[in-house]
């Protein structure tokens, strides 16, 4: 338990730590165009991600620990 | 004569007025945006086992507005199509195998959904409502996520709450009959009817969310996202016997009311100029109050093979413990068979595994111009095919002694999108 709460102090800590030196690491607007490209973009809510996630959800005990949807209970 | 208002009422038409006008000048203005976006897809979903043939197809269509820059609004519809056969009965290895028998399986589910964004300069408010039904299920959910960027917008926060209100449809026994003798429900035959053999169940959903996306450098991303959700109700699968007892006594799944469960995701991206190729990698942790720890690692490469054309291909390995009241058998003794605690579990998602996935997208993507559009309608057009290979490793699940065969599936995706 001990050792725990240590690690988990050690990760906020770690956190805490990186949250301001973004502030040091700017991209100027100009730099965008391979952030904005679709290549470089996290596609969590894309359509094919989502009946993806879907399928997976319904294989494995760790479903839904992203985000909370309606849908069945995978009864069948 | 003129008829005297008094003052309550003149302010109350004053301000009828000014809201009037307020509309009225709200729907004059200028539309800056003004796109319709319609996105179609299906995925299918395929186990080519000797016994379950599980097949699925969830077809869905998104239409998405934007009438004006700050407001967009979204209708969602899909469906899931279900057919092929489960075994009803879980036994484990001490048993007879001629418990275990195959069931036919059909299912219809439907899910509309709608949402709208507030959109501001830096900031964003999305709220959503989505309503899901089938034979045996119901399930209502509101969810909204608010979220800002700031330091040039190499900086997003995100913050999202969702509550689910489920139902789940279930053999109408008292509620102080024991779980132990508590039998599967045979069909969804009457449910969510007023027929005195069935019952519905709540299931509440209640997650919370926080996303961080940084843009490190012109190549670089990372986005981390934590979860915790809760949720509450009859959490077991009513159609699921499980063999509790030596001599073959069988009784309905029965699973904790309560699991609260915590997930850690960390995702990063990274862009490789000499190879036109983005290559990303994600790590999750998981872990509920059920004991289910679970790590996730995926990688991903995408890069255009023509300046129209996406290839993308990826892999994925996920690893779970099982859930603390998992055993493979419960009419034996401790330590390997026997029961754990006061529930039990037919659910092969809360054994202990492991899941491979390789899979690949291409997609095409053409974009015009509100002065000169694609086909003289469109400002652009994608299409995209996927093949996904799941592969499941159950390492302590057996149908009696017998491990299943159902354990490869291939999700086949398409999609369609176009923006008017």
């Amino acid at each position: 338990m001990k050792k725990n709460l240590v690690r988990a102090v050690i990760a906020l800590g770690l956190v805490g730590l990186a949250a301001p030196s973004a502030g040091c690491a700017t991209v100027r607007p100009e730099q965008r165009s391979i952030l904005a490209d679709p290549v470089m973009q996290f596609e969590s809510e894309s359509p094919e991600e989502r009946q993806l996630e879907h399928v997976l959800e319904n294989r494995e005990g760790s479903f839904g620990g992203g985000s909370v949807k309606g849908g069945g209970c995978g009864c069948n | 004569m003129r008829p005297r208002l008094s003052r309550s009422v003149r302010s109350r038409l004053a301000g009828l007025g000014g809201l009037a006008a307020a509309a009225v000048s709200l729907l004059a203005a200028p539309a800056a945006a003004q796109v319709v976006e319609l996105d179609l897809n299906n995925a299918s979903f395929h186990e080519p086992s000797t016994t379950s043939q599980m097949t699925v197809h969830n077809p869905g269509a998104t239409l998405t507005v934007l009438p004006w820059d700050w407001l967009t609004l979204g209708v969602h519809y899909e469906a899931d199509v279900v057919s092929g056969a489960s075994e009803p009965v879980k036994a484990g290895p001490l048993s007879s195998p001629d418990v275990i028998s195959q069931a036919s399986v059909t299912d219809l589910r439907h899910l509309v959904s709608g949402s709208f964004t507030l959109s501001r300069k830096n900031t964003s408010i999305t709220g959503s409502y989505s309503y899901a039904k089938e034979e045996d299920y119901k399930s209502q959910a509101f969810a909204v996520i608010a979220g800002t960027e700031f330091l040039q917008r190499n900086t997003r926060l995100e913050l999202s709450y969702a509550r689910g209100f489920d139902k789940v449809c279930n053999v109408a026994y008292p509620p102080n009959r024991d779980p132990t003798v508590r039998t599967p429900l045979d069909s969804s035959k009457g449910c969510f009817t007023s027929d005195a053999k069935r019952q519905q169940l709540d299931i509440d959903i209640d997650t919370f969310g926080a996303a961080w996306t940084q843009s490190w450098t012109p190549v670089f991303t990372t986005q981390a996202m934590l979860s915790f959700g809760l949720l509450h109700g009859f959490l077991g699968n009513p159609y699921r016997g499980v063999v509790i007892g030596a001599s073959g006594q069988v009784a309905q799944e029965h699973h904790p009311e309560n699991r609260a469960r915590f997930a850690g995701t960390l995702k990063a991206k990274y862009y490789l100029r000499g190879l036109d190729m983005s290559v990303g990698g994600s790590f999750r942790g998981y872990r509920d109050t059920w004991d289910i720890l679970s790590q996730t690692y995926e990688i991903e490469a995408e890069r255009y093979m023509l300046p129209w054309l996406r290839l993308l291909v990826k892999g994925r390995f996920y690893n779970q413990t099982g859930a603390l009241f998992w055993s493979d058998d419960y009419t034996g003794g401790e330590p390997e068979y026997g029961p754990r605690g006061q529930y039990w579990s037919g659910d092969r998602e809360l054994s202990p595994l492991k899941s491979y996935l390789v899979g690949g997208r291409v997609l095409a993507s053409w974009k015009g111009t509100r002065e000169q559009r694609l086909a003289g309608m469109l400002l652009d057009f994608s299409a995209g095919a996927s093949l996904d290979v799941i592969q499941t490793q159950l390492e302590d699940f057996t149908l009696a002694g017998t491990a299943p065969d159902d354990t490869t599936a291939f999700v086949l995706g398409l999609s369609v999108h176009g923006g008017f």
